[in-house]
């Protein structure tokens, strides 16, 4: 697992959307500061709205911070590093004209990998989400839970030492998600790859992550960091165990605080429809 | 009691059902007429034959027996015709020289929309700039300015080509542009994250995406190409089938005219059909 080095590190990086005094403009990010271990699974989690999906973003190269600086693997990151970070979205990234098949090798095209290369990668990476039947379906054949999973196989073709997963379940019922999280946790045990996983879900950061770093509501910041000691992969029975319980229990006091605030600040307003899911 | 009663019931039903003739096959020619309705709605390519032969009949009735010779003439005649009218001077030269106007015209009209059209649809700024120039050409009825097409390019074919363009290429644009915009934005942020440069994105992401409202686009400005074509060679001219029809008008020959129009309404199918074909090649996703 973490061998001590930092792979990513975060410096005091701070967001915000649109220009001070303007109607729509929102402090979505404070101040923060983060070292990401390599090889280690970290959580982002935190009330709607709170910049955890804007800090990935900024991590991934799609958005530039308004201040603060991100160093990907010892270089600043100005833009996207296909080579260094593959992503995993909420919504379903798949392209729905290509087949599952076809949307990882194009992954691949894109990324620069030598065409030689694609079927093989292709199929191992299609072998280890367990999609290797589907290899010719197309995304409007597959279930939602399939569909993440040839997400995750186009992100594992990549061979990116980061992958960044934006709430990657959060359109999946909840039997699918805990079955995809069990995967997950097996699959990444055997990877070493550095993730940073933000998800609204208690249960899913503690069993999927060794760090947990909880965000303050907005402008959010990390407020606290949360180890979760247990080897990858997990067992499912860990989720019965009291240190679960006790780790989630623990994570769910330091929220509903910050959920409380940002619920507060934000239902007066009446605008949480149009900026919660943004950044 | 009951017992008595049921059967006596049963045993009133059952010689009804076997032993009555008349309902007997009224209930076979209900489920008959059931069958024929169910292999109908399966196959609608049977009724739109029907429909077809209707019409033809009725139109052969009327032709024969209701109205002058001289401005109709039966689709048996017309069918009848159709080896004189081939083989009538001037007439295959002429079809060859509208399908080349044809099929110029519309290449032209895809060469320059789809480019129009994608620059249009990916640049908002351009979108707004000129829009609504382009939607107020699109409407406006451009058969008020054929006599200036016919004066800048003259009365050969290049007149009846740019007339073409005029009405084809509209549509493309319009429907490029609408294709383009419908595009989910997680599309191009994940092929941008996983590193897509522009010509990846043009012809990856872009292009498949708006496959279909561009051949929805095609067909429109395939028959708009096919009206203004014709239009221009109605107007004037010397040769093509415009001239043709005017002259087989002009001299009471309707059977010829409506074979001629026959042979026009294949060329037309045939340029669709290709189009059909090309398009579902690249619909087998959906």
């Amino acid at each position: 697992m973490s061998t001590g080095e930092v792979a990513i590190r975060i410096r005091s990086v701070g967001h915000q959307f649109g220009e001070v005094g303007e109607a729509r403009h929102i402090r979505a990010l404070a101040d923060t500061s983060l070292d990401i271990v390599r090889g280690e699974l970290l959580c982002l989690i935190g009330p709607s709205g709170c910049g955890k999906s804007t800090l990935l973003n900024v991590i991934g190269g799609l958005l530039a911070p308004t201040s603060g600086t991100v160093e990907v693997a010892g270089k600043p990151v100005h833009g996207p590093m296909p080579h260094d970070i593959a992503y995993i979205f909420q919504e379903n990234a798949l392209f729905p004209w290509n087949t599952v098949d076809e949307n990882v090798r194009l992954g691949m095209l894109f990324q620069g990998v030598p065409k030689a290369e694609h079927a093989a990668r292709a199929q191992q990476s299609l072998q280890a989400v367990g999609l290797a039947e589907f290899a010719d379906h197309y995304p409007a054949q597959l279930s939602g839970g399939m569909r993440q999973r040839a997400s995750l196989a186009r992100a594992l073709s990549l061979q990116t030492g980061i992958l960044l997963m934006d709430e990657p379940f959060g359109a999946l019922d909840e039997q699918t998600r805990m079955i995809l999280g069990e995967d997950l946790s097996v699959l990444l045990a055997r990877t070493e790859k550095t993730i940073v996983f933000v998800t609204h879900s208690l249960g899913e950061a503690v069993f999927l992550a060794d760090r947990v770093a909880v965000f303050s509501a907005r402008p959010g910041t990390v407020k606290k960091i949360i180890r979760i000691d247990e080897p990858h992969p997990r067992n499912p029975a860990f989720v019965t165990s009291e240190k679960f319980t006790a780790l989630r229990n623990e994570l769910y006091a330091l929220l509903h605080d910050e959920i409380r605030k940002a619920v507060g600040s934000d239902a007066p307003r009446g605008r949480r429809g149009a900026n919660g899911g943004a950044p | 009691m009951t017992s008595i009663q049921s059967r006596g019931v049963a045993t009133t039903a059952r010689p009804r059902e076997g032993g009555n003739p008349a309902l007997d096959s009224r209930l076979r020619g209900d489920e008959r007429m059931k069958a024929a309705r169910t292999f109908l709605l399966r196959h609608p390519g049977i009724v739109r034959l029907g429909a077809v032969i209707v019409i033809l009949l009725a139109w052969e009735i009327a032709a024969r027996f209701f109205m002058d010779p001289l401005f109709i003439s039966p689709p048996s005649r017309v069918f009848a015709s159709l080896g004189a009218v081939l083989h009538t001077e001037g007439i295959p030269n002429a079809l060859r020289l509208t399908f080349f106007e044809l099929a110029v015209g519309f290449a032209i009209a895809v060469a320059a929309g789809l480019p129009l059209g994608l620059a249009l649809g990916l640049q908002p700024f351009a979108r707004r700039s000129f829009m609504p120039i382009v939607l107020l050409v699109y409407g406006m009825p451009k058969v008020t300015f054929l006599p200036l097409f016919i004066l800048f390019f003259g009365i050969g074919p290049a007149s009846k080509i740019a007339f073409g363009v005029a009405h084809g290429i509209f549509p493309i644009i319009v429907t490029v542009v609408a294709g383009v915009q419908g595009l989910k934005p997680i599309l191009l942020i994940s092929a941008r994250s996983m590193g897509a440069s522009r010509r990846h994105i043009l012809r990856w992401v872009i292009f498949p995406h708006m496959i279909p409202s561009f051949f929805a686009g095609m067909r429109l400005g395939l028959s708009g190409v096919l009206l203004g074509v014709l239009l221009a060679e109605l107007y004037v001219s010397t040769a093509g089938i415009g001239y043709f029809t005017t002259m087989f008008t002009e001299n009471f020959q309707p059977a010829k005219l409506f074979g001629l129009i026959a042979m026009l309404a294949a060329m037309a199918i045939v340029l669709n059909e290709i189009v059909r074909r090309a398009e579902h090649r690249f619909s087998r996703w959906r």
